[in-house]
């Protein structure tokens, strides 16, 4: 289950979506979510669903993917109708609304990982934070963390699979929750070798917090300016006149 | 050349590495052997100035590691046992030119040097993919073109072959090789497989943080790798 799972997983396509400038993207994905955190009825929701499906096609980002990752969500999607089923069964509308918004969450955020590189992450996050100087932040430490976080989700869930399957090969056992630390332990044992080397590896090619040059330099461009302002109308009328 | 002068090492009132004593020439190819638990990772470790000496000091060229670790990193290049750990981007070029970003080149160079590494180690076709979905050779020669654009004098290969099936062990030893021969980099191979120790000039066997033997090749005999714990 877990090596499927695709979530970070940059993949090269030429397509209008990856060309645009990631703080255009980041400052993107920040609205949209929020947008989809306000939207209150059925009708919203599928013209909303209708634009993420357009993007998505644009993106040229494959469906199988996008639907592996949302697979390990499933438990937690159950978790929230089950709750409304017991306690709240009137309003399970309500919870129908709620686990479509956490799917175009989901979605949103991996069309982002997809379309987007880690080194550009970094730049845009960086470039974004940086008024927080002021209060003595440093936004390239900030940036480098969670671009590595994103970097190995997909290796942590690499590792707890080899886990899993050393476990079931002696013919151990992963369904009882007592069981489950028989999973974790070794994981975070590993996560923090892992981070150690990597901290070893990043200080041997001499990484220093100031950086002063980029490999990759973002320069916002005509079509930016065009799609967020497009995004913008779209958010408003979908909020206010819809 | 690469000079280590009573080192001791301490970790955790541990005493790791003991009294060493080690010159490496310019563009010599020096194996280091040694059991699991040697000190031989430890003792590389100190060369890029990772770690810093408790007792002894250690110089790159006649630059104190304690003084100067940004300095000896631009001489020494690392390339570590797992390349799953020290692949910092997600794609490959991009990872190729971290160290490039921390050395301060413009990006026109930077662009102009990723793309020649990639070519001398016949990886273009590698350079837009995601990190995550390439083979573990592929990320050992990912790693090594990371360190070599930063054109180091001294590469240190911690067991760099551990991960790899023999096809691709046999080619990163000969890239070492050619690494060492064509280009005159000093070559620092740390690893517990005889056989790696083929083409080094000079070997070092460690034994519980001590060398028990630093010579010619030719001239270690069974009685010292026995010592050390090796397979014969």
């Amino acid at each position: 289950m877990f090596r499927k799972m695709t979530f970070g997983q940059y993949t090269y396509k030429n397509s209008i979506i990856h060309k645009l400038d990631p703080r255009i993207k980041i400052i993107s994905v920040a609205a949209l979510s929020s947008a989809a955190f306000l939207m209150n009825s059925y009708y919203k929701f599928t013209i909303f669903s209708l634009f993420i499906l357009l993007v998505i096609m644009l993106s040229k980002t494959n469906f199988s993917a996008l639907i592996r990752n949302l697979r390990p969500f499933f438990f937690i999607f159950l978790f929230i109708l089950i709750m409304y089923i017991f306690f709240s069964r009137n309003e399970l509308d309500k919870g129908l609304l709620t686990i479509w918004k956490f799917i175009l969450f989901i979605i949103i955020a991996s069309i982002l990982t997809f379309t987007t590189t880690i080194t550009n992450m970094v730049t845009a996050i960086e470039k974004l934070l940086r008024p927080l100087k002021i209060i003595n932040i440093n936004s390239k430490t900030i940036a480098l963390l969670i671009a590595l976080t994103i970097r190995f989700v997909p290796a942590l869930f690499l590792y707890a699979d080899r886990i899993k399957d050393a476990r079931l090969a002696r013919l151990g056992n992963l369904k009882k929750p007592k069981h489950i630390k028989l999973l974790f332990l070794p994981l975070i044992e590993r996560v923090f070798k892992s981070a150690s080397n990597l901290s070893d590896a990043m200080l041997s090619r001499n990484y220093r917090e100031k950086r002063i040059t980029y490999f990759n330099i973002i320069k916002l461009k005509y079509y930016d300016y065009a799609s967020f302002i497009i995004l913008l109308i779209f958010i408003f009328l979908i909020l206010i006149i819809a | 050349m690469i000079e280590i002068k009573n080192l001791d090492f301490k970790y955790e009132d541990e005493l790791i590495l003991k009294n060493i004593n080690l010159k490496m020439g310019n563009s010599a190819y020096t194996a280091i052997i040694g059991a699991n638990g040697s000190g031989k990772t430890t003792l590389v470790k100190h060369l890029n100035a990772l770690l810093l000496p408790t007792k002894g000091f250690v110089t790159i060229d006649s630059i104190d590691s304690r003084k100067n670790q940004f300095d000896v990193r631009k001489k020494v290049g690392f390339v570590f046992q797992n390349p799953e750990d020290q692949l910092i981007h997600s794609i490959v070029e991009e990872d190729i030119a971290f160290g490039l970003e921390n050395l301060g080149l413009k990006t026109e160079d930077m662009k102009i040097k990723v793309k020649k590494i990639m070519e001398d180690l016949g990886i273009t076709y590698l350079a837009k993919k995601n990190v995550n979905m390439i083979s573990a050779g592929q990320k050992q020669l990912v790693a090594l073109a990371g360190v070599l654009v930063m054109k180091p004098q001294y590469i240190i290969f911690d067991e760099p072959a551990t991960t790899l099936d023999n096809k691709n062990r046999d080619n990163i030893m000969k890239i070492i090789t050619r690494l060492n021969k064509k280009n005159k980099l000093g070559i620092i191979l740390v690893t517990n497989v005889l056989d790696d120790t083929k083409y080094a000039e000079n070997v070092v066997v460690l034994n519980k943080g001590k060398i028990i033997f630093n010579g010619e090749k030719s001239k270690l005999n069974k009685k010292i790798l026995e010592r050390a714990g090796l397979d014969v």
